[in-house]
């Protein structure tokens, strides 16, 4: 109790808004519809999850006069029920569908949000293959008047399925059976992988697979789990790829070469994740070369990548949000984990955060005198 | 059939005019008489004509309850009672039943003084209309009539709100009104015990809302106000006198302590006298179980807020003051208002709503001209619109109906379509049904209520006694007499019950007569009649007995000579009553004739 009164009044001074909220159920994610709505889903196994479409307080979408709205709270506008544990949910855009993805069983999720009525409901399945134990396909979506679903659990079963008639538009025609752990859309043509081993590939789907790849992460950095996010769609100068190791390693590379990562910094945060699934690794969509971790802890911890330059091997998060630890409401018990991150789209430093004891906070933290 | 029926009455969809008509067991209730913010017309009242045409409204309802003080659940009251007529019982805590009458005066001041309404109900009514308010204490069963009890429940929310089951026979229905789950720094969280009503009657809205935390708003507030006085302005926090105003203190009061802050805090004396007659008020009226959530302090014993002067309001550099009214409509809230409205670096915080026409209203729709007394006012200080009031949401709504068990929800002002998913939820999880009626529609739920009967000993060691053993946890059919006296039901044989009534038994016995062409002695055809049905009714019990009559079960036959044709034998048949099926199914038989003897 006391912590949580010192951290409110730390929080003053750290973020100029800040919202908690406790969910009915934990999520892993939070994806965007359009800039005043978010989906979250379930993943509690043996019972039944929902998935949500929930909609941001209005004072977050205001410009002006923020003040004179009083109302704080999330407007849960669609939901729907899922019977299995949801671990990606991808919205289709400029559509009013959703794709997911989880476990019992291998396949996705076609959902349609009801425009006449508060109801989302499955309307189609995509096949995968076999179910194969724990491993889920990881999806993405190739936005077209055409939408196409890329998924895959490894790259061998790599594929493109046109969403309307299912019919398998590219594969990825290999037997590496190496497993993945994130795909990343990057244009009509483009896409990127990322294997739990930490290899990374850019893919061109006009040609047969010959993707730019990295090589795999050295001996010392193997051993871990990986995950990536691409910024500025793989087109922006320099290195605009971020790779997040599960004993906290961050490495940097730039697409045009990657062969070599251009830096590797250690983060200064517990390690190994307690869950190498949940790792979370943003580029900031608004500010320039900021990029958020989450994963290890109940944390969540932004770095501004221009100053590790100087700072050498160790570096120091730009800020780091430990609501979720001081905002625990169930005192006792384990401390949550932060599952998922997401930076808003138009608030430059505005994000979102979800932890495992289902709470859901919104904030946007005070930038110190230094840039970012 | 019995049945409970709903019907929501009020204009507008959004939250604005409770008003909820419930029929139950033969008696009429109104839950709540709220009137909506929005409208200046005869929109803003509930529609009573829907209640009765051209019936009296007191004849009608048996009662009316009011949940809390809000104005849209209490607002429309002296309108109902004292201009559309009704002069049955009003029912209340005791908190509501001190509040209601202040606030609903405030109201009508500012609709006829500012707004020069013409058709508004007059302080003689409100006075009127509390007369026949009965008020009540939580957990305290109250007899409305010989059949009708209802109980107030604690609601949180506001001082004084309170839930309320009314229940007639073992038929029940529980109405939250406005409530909240989560406890605060002054109220406790909603409690009602596992009750298992019929059916709970809830607000929508709430349900499609997840709620910031509680420490987010807080965090809010003390932001605002500590940017405020850093930079040297002035902070004014108009409130209504009590709740929110002592909550709002105890965090100040803690964050100034914490941050060792010299700035200045000030209440208006005029609250201090208000809030500690309702903190009185409160302590009375809550039980053990509640008084302990709250902070048990003289209200304004407080080291960093004093009481307000007026002059202090002309003092330079920052502070922060607490003043009625809550709306800016009149008084020292408005005075000091006007006085540091012309300064950007001030700041007002406005932490609820306010009715259109007052100064409250104009400042949160965005006017920073305003006309006073005569003169333009520039409103320069910032304008903030803080929402401190605890309603429940998706979640609470969910452990309020695992709390309380019911066989159905009802949830009030929303539209159906919009709520399918909730709908699903609360049907999947608590397996109950759940309807979404319309403003003026009727929802028709049948029930079937349970009444206990007393089943006498001797009858049931009768059924014991039968071959086969009843089956444990299974339906069973008795026979027997049930005898309605003094309000109970016994079921009795009827052999007891016909003692009891000092009545005789009478038996009804039927004969029959059936004729056979024989020309045999009447002793033979008995004896052809005994092994025809002997053969053919081998399930029963078929004798013939030594005077020559022959018996099925307990129905006799017997032959004799037809008294002119000697060729013709007569075979008398009788039965009981309770012999009927096997008497007649007999008697078709032996018409169809004996088979031929062979001689």
């Amino acid at each position: 109790m006391e912590s949580a009164e010192d951290w409110l009044v730390e929080s003053l001074r750290l973020y100029q808004d800040f919202h908690a909220f406790d969910l009915s159920g934990a999520t892993r994610v939070l994806e965007w519809i359009g800039n005043k709505g978010v989906f979250v889903a379930g993943y509690e196994s043996l019972k039944k999850n929902e998935i949500l479409h929930l909609v941001l307080p209005h004072r977050l979408s205001v410009k002006e006069n923020q003040g004179l709205f009083p109302e704080r709270d999330f407007k849960v506008c669609h939901g729907g029920f899922s019977d299995r544990c949801v671990f990606a949910l991808k919205h289709v855009p400029d559509t009013r569908l959703l794709v997911t993805s989880g476990l019992p069983g291998c396949y996705l999720e076609v959902w349609q949000v009801s425009e006449d009525s508060d109801v989302i409901q499955v309307v189609s399945t995509v096949a995968v293959q076999e179910a194969e134990g724990s491993l889920w396909p990881r999806v993405a979506i190739f936005a077209s008047t055409a939408p196409g679903i890329l998924h895959g659990r490894r790259l061998s079963d790599l594929q493109i399925v046109d969403l309307e008639s299912q019919k398998t538009t590219y594969a990825s025609g290999v037997s590496d059976r190496e497993e993945l752990s994130s795909l990343q859309v990057l244009d009509g043509d483009t896409f990127a992988f990322c294997c739990t081993s930490g290899r990374l590939g850019l893919v061109d789907t006009r040609q047969k697979w010959a993707p730019s790849e990295s090589l795999r992460p050295g001996p010392s950095f193997s051993g871990q789990s990986w995950c990536a996010d691409v910024g500025g769609r793989g087109q922006a100068p320099g290195p605009s790829i971020a790779s997040l190791g599960s004993n906290g390693q961050l490495r940097l590379l730039d697409p045009r070469d990657l062969s070599r990562p251009v830096s590797s910094v250690q983060c200064p945060v517990p390690t190994p994740s307690p869950d190498p699934e949940l790792l979370r690794v943003t580029w900031a969509p608004g500010l320039h070369n900021c990029l958020a971790i989450s994963g290890f802890d109940g944390t969540v911890q932004v770095h501004d990548v221009t100053s590790w330059a100087a700072a050498g091997n160790q570096v120091e998060p730009h800020f780091t949000h430990s609501g979720h630890l001081f905002l625990d409401g169930n005192g006792a018990g384990s401390a949550p984990l932060v599952t998922t991150h997401t930076w808003h789209p138009c608030k430059p430093r505005t994000l979102l955060s979800a932890a495992s004891d289902a709470s859901l906070h919104v904030w946007d933290w005070v930038a110190p005198e230094a840039s970012c | 059939m019995p049945e409970i029926r709903v019907t929501p009455l009020g204009a507008g969809q959004d939250v604005g005019r409770s008003c909820i008509l419930v029929s139950i067991g033969g008696k009429n209730v109104m839950l709540d008489c709220g009137m909506h913010m929005g409208f200046n017309d005869d929109r803003r009242f509930p529609d009573f004509s829907y209640i009765t045409q051209n019936g009296r409204l007191t004849d009608f309802l048996d009662c009316v309850i009011i949940s809390h003080f809000h104005l849209d659940h209490c607002g429309a009251l002296p309108y109902f009672s004292e201009m559309v007529g009704y002069d049955g019982p009003i029912y209340m805590t005791h908190p509501t039943q001190a509040i209601c009458p202040i606030l609903l005066e405030d109201y009508r001041k500012i609709a006829v003084d500012k707004k020069g309404e013409a058709n508004f109900f007059t302080s003689q009514m409100i006075k009127d209309c509390m007369k026949k308010v009965v008020a009540v204490h939580l957990h305290q069963t109250v007899q409305v009539d010989d059949e009708l009890e209802i109980k107030a429940y604690y609601a949180g929310h506001v001082l004084g709100a309170a839930m309320f089951q009314i229940k007639v026979g073992s038929e029940s229905v529980v109405y939250t009104g406005d409530y909240n789950m989560t406890p605060d720094r002054h109220l406790g969280a909603a409690w009602i015990d596992k009750c298992r009503p019929d059916l709970l009657i809830t607000e929508s809205t709430y349900a499609t809302t997840i709620r910031d935390s509680k420490r987010c708003r807080e965090r809010d507030f003390l932001k605002k106000v500590h940017e405020t006085v850093e930079r040297g302005g002035k902070v004014l926090i108009p409130v209504f006198a009590l709740g929110r105003a002592q909550e709002l203190c105890i965090l100040l009061e803690t964050f100034w302590e914490r941050m060792n802050l010299k700035v200045p805090i000030y209440f208006s004396t005029g609250l201090t006298e208000k809030a500690n007659h309702y903190y009185k008020l409160f302590i009375t009226w809550t039980n053990q179980k509640i008084r302990k959530t709250f902070v048990h302090r003289n209200m304004f014993e407080f080291k960093h807020i004093k009481a307000f002067d007026r002059a202090f309001a002309d003092n330079p550099g920052p502070m922060v003051v607490f003043a009625t009214p809550g709306m800016l409509h009149a008084g020292q809230s408005l005075q000091i208002f006007r006085k540091w409205a012309g300064n950007e670096k001030n700041m007002v915080i406005m932490p609820g709503y306010c009715v259109q026409g007052t100064v409250g209203h104009k400042i949160l729709s965005g006017q920073r001209k305003l006309e006073m007394e005569g003169r333009q006012l520039e409103v320069r200080m910032q304008v903030e619109y803080m929402s401190f009031s605890a309603h429940a949401d998706a979640k609470g709504i969910m452990q309020l109906v695992g709390q309380a068990e019911p066989r159905r929800v009802l949830l009030v002002h929303g539209e159906a379509k919009k709520m399918e998913f909730l709908k699903q939820k609360i049907e999947q999880e608590f397996r109950v049904s759940c309807y979404m009626p319309a403003n003026g529609e009727t929802v028709t739920l049948p029930t079937s209520p349970s009444i206990p009967v007393s089943v006498s000993l001797g009858l049931l060691k009768r059924e014991m006694a039968q071959v086969p053993l009843p089956e444990a946890k299974k339906p069973r059919l008795l026979h027997g007499t049930l005898i309605m006296k003094e309000g109970n039901f016994r079921l009795v044989s009827s052999e007891q019950a016909l003692k009891e009534l000092g009545l005789a038994e009478h038996q009804l016995r039927f004969t029959c007569r059936v004729h056979l062409h024989d020309t045999r002695k009447e002793q033979e055809t008995a004896l052809r009649v005994y092994s025809h049905l002997k053969s053919v009714l081998r399930d029963h019990c078929v004798q013939h007995l030594p005077d020559g009559s022959v018996t099925v079960e307990s129905i006799l036959i017997q032959a004799a000579a037809h008294s002119e044709d000697p060729g013709t034998k007569v075979l008398l048949v009788s039965w009981t009553y309770q012999d009927e099926e096997l008497g007649s199914y007999l008697t078709a038989l032996l018409k169809k004739g004996l088979p031929q003897a062979p001689s």
